[in-house]
């Protein structure tokens, strides 16, 4: 399993990661929608929130995420293909 | 200025299969550069069905020569946004750098779908765009150095996936996933 950014989230990663993979494959894929993991989800995401502002490329993200992709004109496009 | 590059690439995997692999395809042999992956958003979307995340990863770059004046610091965070519809069976992926985007802006989108000729197969298209603005006549250079690395990246990412699969396959083998 791949690594946290921030060394001290690793093990709540790999509790996260577990639940989803098997969500993922078990239910999501199988038409089964309802959210899963989101506890495990929480807990992880606090502690790399955290970590991200401590390397202090939060601000970065922020920008990097102002606009959704998927809304755009753009990305209708590529959904066709 | 603007250079493009796009192609198709077929994996002989079920769709299911693919799109697992590319939550899973870190770490793999190919992809020692990548550091670091998090989830750092994901939800499903209640009205569509459709699974969105957001995932910040980690790579330590390694750089030409001429780039090592201009970037001090080789690390580089990457975006990628994705999202899964399990109705249509399409998974659309958009990768972005979010550090040293002032050298060079590289976007990768890549579509996965269910193979037409072959139900049990998997395609893969993918398009990309590297923009630098650079100035000082170098921006020839990065963009060429862009598309070159990011064919080399394109084989080596390909291969990261395919080990991953293989991994997969063998799990289900013995019962681990039902994919």
């Amino acid at each position: 399993m791949s690594q946290s950014i921030g060394s001290q989230c690793n093990e709540l990663k790999k509790e996260y990661d577990e639940c989803f993979n098997k969500w993922y494959s078990e239910k999501f894929l199988k038409g089964d929608i309802r959210p899963e993991c989101e506890e495990l989800f929480k807990k992880y995401k606090d502690c790399v929130m955290n970590a991200v502002k401590q390397k202090q490329i939060d601000k970065l993200l922020v920008e990097a995420r102002k606009d959704d992709p998927f809304t755009s004109s753009n990305s209708e496009n590529k959904g066709k293909s | 200025m603007v250079k493009f590059f796009q192609h198709t690439f077929k994996y002989e995997y079920n769709w299911e299969s693919v799109t697992l692999a590319f939550w899973l395809r870190y770490p793999n042999p190919f992809a020692s550069h990548v550091e670091s992956v998090d989830v750092i958003d994901r939800y499903v979307d209640p009205n569509t069905g459709v699974l969105r995340t957001t995932r910040l990863i980690l790579k330590r770059g390694v750089l030409p020569k001429w780039g090592k004046g201009l970037i001090k610091n080789p690390e580089a965070y990457i975006i990628e946004e994705s999202m899964v519809n399990p109705k249509n069976k399409t998974m659309i992926t958009l990768t972005k750098n979010v550090t040293h985007a002032r050298v060079m802006q590289v976007e990768e989108w890549q579509t996965y779908q269910v193979d037409l000729n072959n139900r049990e197969f998997t395609q893969v298209k993918t398009e990309a765009r590297i923009i630098s603005n650079f100035g000082w006549g170098l921006t020839d250079h990065v963009e060429l150095f862009g598309i070159k690395k990011f064919a080399d990246n394109t084989v080596k990412s390909r291969k990261g996936m395919s080990h991953v699969l293989e991994m997969i396959r063998e799990k289900r083998g013995r019962g681990f996933l039902t994919v």
